[in-house]
């Protein structure tokens, strides 16, 4: 590759990166709009994560279950069948 | 709500907190669902954290009176609106809370039809976290049920025990209710 491409390929990807930082810091300026509230509230569900603890806590507490031999589950999705 | 109970639900790609099973595949198809409905109805992360871990745990132990005829995430949500009102029912009888009049922000007048504006999206939750916290119990549920787009007006009916009709009533004065609160927190 020669010095002038990457000359170019530099550029480039330095003018990706400026518009990149521009587009972010209008949307900061701007903030964000939502035209329903059920817009609102899914946008914020999406940024909820659900904490790894627990899905700990919870396998805990099944391990300390009685066995169910998976019964239930495969009575679920095996409906339709 | 195209829900398939036919098949088992698999779970997100780049997960792996859970074991690969398929109660794991059901907790990570639908434990944000229920996280998000039990902490933005407790206003409590640390309560909200005991409630998913409980409705699980009562899902795995009922799921012999899961009878098919609603879906899965129905069927969770009714546990969990249950688990959440007797804890909010204690909490409530305890520390003497009255509840909102809903009334109030209803007959208030506000631009209810322009858009919510959040100057930061970090903002976001605790913005809605504030405005859910002023309005009553009834229209908190209801708006949080039907931002789920798994779920229909039919279920969010039977899941709060009214009619289609009753629950597109309520939900006008409820997002009416919620803009106006969400504008007075800017």
């Amino acid at each position: 590759m020669s010095s002038d491409t990457n000359f170019r390929l530099r550029a480039q990807a330095k003018e990706e990166q400026q518009a990149a930082e521009l587009q972010q810091n209008v949307q900061q300026q701007t903030g964000r709009e939502f035209n329903s509230v059920e817009e609102a509230l899914r946008c914020d569900a999406a940024q909820i994560e659900v904490p790894p603890a627990v899905a700990e806590r919870l396998k805990d507490s099944l391990e300390d279950e009685p066995r169910r031999g998976h019964t239930w589950w495969r009575r679920l999705f095996s409906r339709g069948e | 709500m195209a829900e398939s109970l036919e098949s088992p639900p698999a779970p997100p790609a780049g997960r792996t907190a859970w074991p690969d099973t398929d109660f794991g595949a059901i907790y990570e198809e639908h434990s944000r669902a229920i996280y998000y409905l039990a902490l933005r109805f407790l206003s409590d992360p640390t309560r909200a954290e005991d409630a998913t871990h409980d409705v699980f745990l009562k899902a795995y132990r009922k799921f012999d009176q899961f009878r098919g005829e609603a879906n899965l995430r129905t069927w969770l949500y009714r546990i969990t609106i249950n688990h959440c009102q007797n804890l909010l029912q204690s909490w409530h009888q305890r520390t003497m809370v009255t509840n909102v009049d809903d009334a109030v922000w209803a007959s208030t007048p506000s631009s209810a039809d322009s858009p919510l504006r959040v100057l930061e999206i970090k903002e976001l939750g605790q913005r809605i976290q504030a405005t859910l916290d002023a309005m009553s119990d009834e229209y908190r549920l209801l708006l949080l049920l039907v931002a789920d787009e798994k779920l229909s007006y039919e279920e969010v009916a039977e899941l709060t025990g009214q009619t289609a009709d009753a629950v597109r009533g309520k939900l006008h004065r409820a997002r009416k209710a919620f803009a106006t609160i969400f504008k007075k927190h800017e």
